[in-house]
């Protein structure tokens, strides 16, 4: 019962968060200095047109409550709203993209996680290797993603995969070297060494459930940092993801598609959290 | 010298060095040398000019000074923010705390990057490129606090349950005496923040600038420099271009390893 009343509660406070983020980024947008203005205005071929649709937005906007409404309904009605930009229902816009990014994160966490793990495994178990793995995790951590993916773009190496799954991999790797380290000097697992039973065995039976917790909160942290590192990677990259299309609607103040992707992110982010926070919880439930 | 005051030591020089070379006479970050665009390394240029034959020694001075600077403003500021919401939520009561705290899980619910994006694409993008810099850091600084606000609540609500503040409050200390009390004792949490803040924001800005929402035109920045990379034809006239991302690459590696104990 009282597992029940903390998931209803969690699930509640999610809720609240992404309506607090939807107000937040409708406002935001909305009180823009730069609203109601468009590049095309300056192009004398659009500029009148341009003009009138600025204005029509203008008049529509006129009250944030209604707008909030009108955004709100869009969600309601399944179709997201209407992308001011190419005037088709947000939901067209995002539904193709949504497929490239969820692969592009799912490749890039596992690939991240991957080598996070084994490095950190390695470093825990010896010292004397860790020096290998800290220093190209310090290096990575210390360029910028932009910087990294245009690296990657001159080498002619390495892909979006590439450079999201180092970036995670070398923020993870600290973390999980430290949860290791930990999990090796608990008395029970040195006592195991010392009676020299495998390792193998050590980590599936003892150091795993152990840590599952921890490596659970992780892996919310770690789809963050993907996220973050999705549009400069998108754009760079030249990918056709979400992160490609909230840049293009950023510049371009197309609300409608902004908000609808902020959403999304805001529900990710919260739902990975509420459900990485209490695996245990849940699984005693 | 201790070893752990060498990358202070390295940042200051390369700071003053910076300096140095912003101040010289006849040095401009915005002075275009028509003559030698993308020119080598000469006497005159001794990183090379870039495309508009600006010298490349004299832009990645200025970009470096700028950028810290702007940071450190930032951090602080954040710090500063953070530090004010953490404690009112640690020893306010308890509704007060958890509205706080709700709004700012709400900004740590959206990526750093994507919130930092979403917040400048929102402000004058065809600003003056002051008002650009100043617009780009504020928002830096608007956005960081929440996460060390955590931290910050965190350490408070260990401090309110400490012996000597409830032997204040029993004293009848009132809330402003308490926060004064307070204050100095965050000091431990509130310094590595500070100092975690400053990569993390020359980081972000050089992101943004790379997605041209960072620093205007003809102010220096290492975003406005990672552009530089976008044009291949370059990188086949000079390796001079590789120089930027070499010095963000090595200020940032510096900042990390200053040591962030108090």
């Amino acid at each position: 019962m009282k597992q029940l009343h903390h998931l209803i509660g969690s699930l509640a406070r999610a809720l609240l968060l992404v309506l607090l983020v939807m107000i937040g980024s409708t406002l935001l947008v909305r009180l823009a200095p730069g609203y109601l203005s468009d590049a095309r205005e300056m192009d004398a071929h659009y500029g009148n047109t341009v003009r009138a649709e600025l204005s029509q937005e203008g008049a529509r906007s006129h009250s944030v409550p209604e707008m909030l409404v009108r955004e709100a309904g869009g969600w309601l009605r399944g179709d997201a709203g209407v992308s001011r930009q190419f005037g088709v229902p947000v939901r067209k816009l995002i539904g193709p993209r949504l497929a490239v990014t969820g692969g592009l994160l799912l490749r890039s966490l596992l690939l991240g996680w991957a080598l996070a793990l084994c490095a950190a495994l390695m470093t825990s178990l010896r010292r004397q290797s860790g020096i290998v793995w800290q220093a190209p995790a310090t290096l990575l951590l210390a360029v910028p993603t932009a910087a990294m993916a245009t690296l990657c773009l001159l080498a002619g190496g390495g892909g979006p995969v590439l450079v999201m799954s180092l970036l995670v991999a070398a923020r993870d790797f600290k973390f999980l070297c430290r949860i290791l380290r930990q999990a090796w000097l608990e008395p029970h697992l040195l006592q195991a060494r010392a009676q020299g039973i495998r390792m193998g065995r050590l980590l599936a039976a003892h150091v795993a459930p152990a840590i599952a917790g921890q490596l659970g909160a992780l892996a919310g942290l770690s789809l963050v940092t993907a996220l973050s590192a999705l549009v400069p990677v998108e754009v760079l990259f030249d990918v056709p993801g979400l992160g490609q299309l909230a840049w293009n609607a950023a510049m371009n103040r197309d609300l409608p598609v902004l908000l609808a992707i902020t959403l999304l992110m805001a529900l990710a982010v919260t739902s990975s959290s509420m459900l990485s926070g209490q695996p245990g919880e849940w699984e005693s439930a | 010298m201790k070893i752990r005051l060498l990358p202070l030591t390295l940042l200051a020089a390369l700071v003053l060095g910076a300096s140095a070379m912003v101040a010289l006479p006849g040095a401009s970050y915005a002075h275009q040398d028509r003559e030698q665009p993308l020119a080598g390394a000469t006497l005159r240029h001794p990183a090379g000019t870039d495309a508009l034959g600006r010298d490349r020694l004299v832009r990645v001075s200025a970009s470096l000074l700028l950028s810290l600077a702007g940071a450190l403003a930032a951090s602080a500021f954040t710090t500063g923010t953070a530090a004010a919401v953490g404690a009112l939520a640690a020893f306010a009561p308890r509704g007060v705390a958890w509205l706080v705290m709700l709004v700012c899980d709400a900004f740590l619910a959206l990526p750093w990057l994507f919130l930092l994006m979403m917040v400048r694409s929102a402000l004058p993008l065809q600003a003056s490129p002051a008002h650009s810099a100043a617009i780009t850091f504020l928002v830096l600084a608007a956005l960081g606090w929440p996460a060390c606000a955590r931290a910050v609540y965190r350490g408070g609500l260990g401090m309110k349950r400490a012996e000597w503040v409830l032997q204040a409050r029993a004293s009848g200390l009132r809330g402003s005496q308490m926060i004064r009390q307070v204050l100095p004792n965050l000091l431990p949490l509130l310094l590595p923040q500070f100092l975690v803040c400053v990569p993390a924001f020359v980081i972000a800005e050089a992101n943004l600038g790379a997605l041209g929402l960072g620093i205007g035109e003809p102010l220096p920045s290492w975003g406005g420099m990672l552009l530089e990379l976008d044009n291949s034809a370059l990188l086949f006239r000079t390796q001079w271009v590789y120089f930027p991302v070499a010095l963000l690459i090595l200020v940032l590696l510096l900042l990390e390893a200053i040591p962030v104990e108090a």
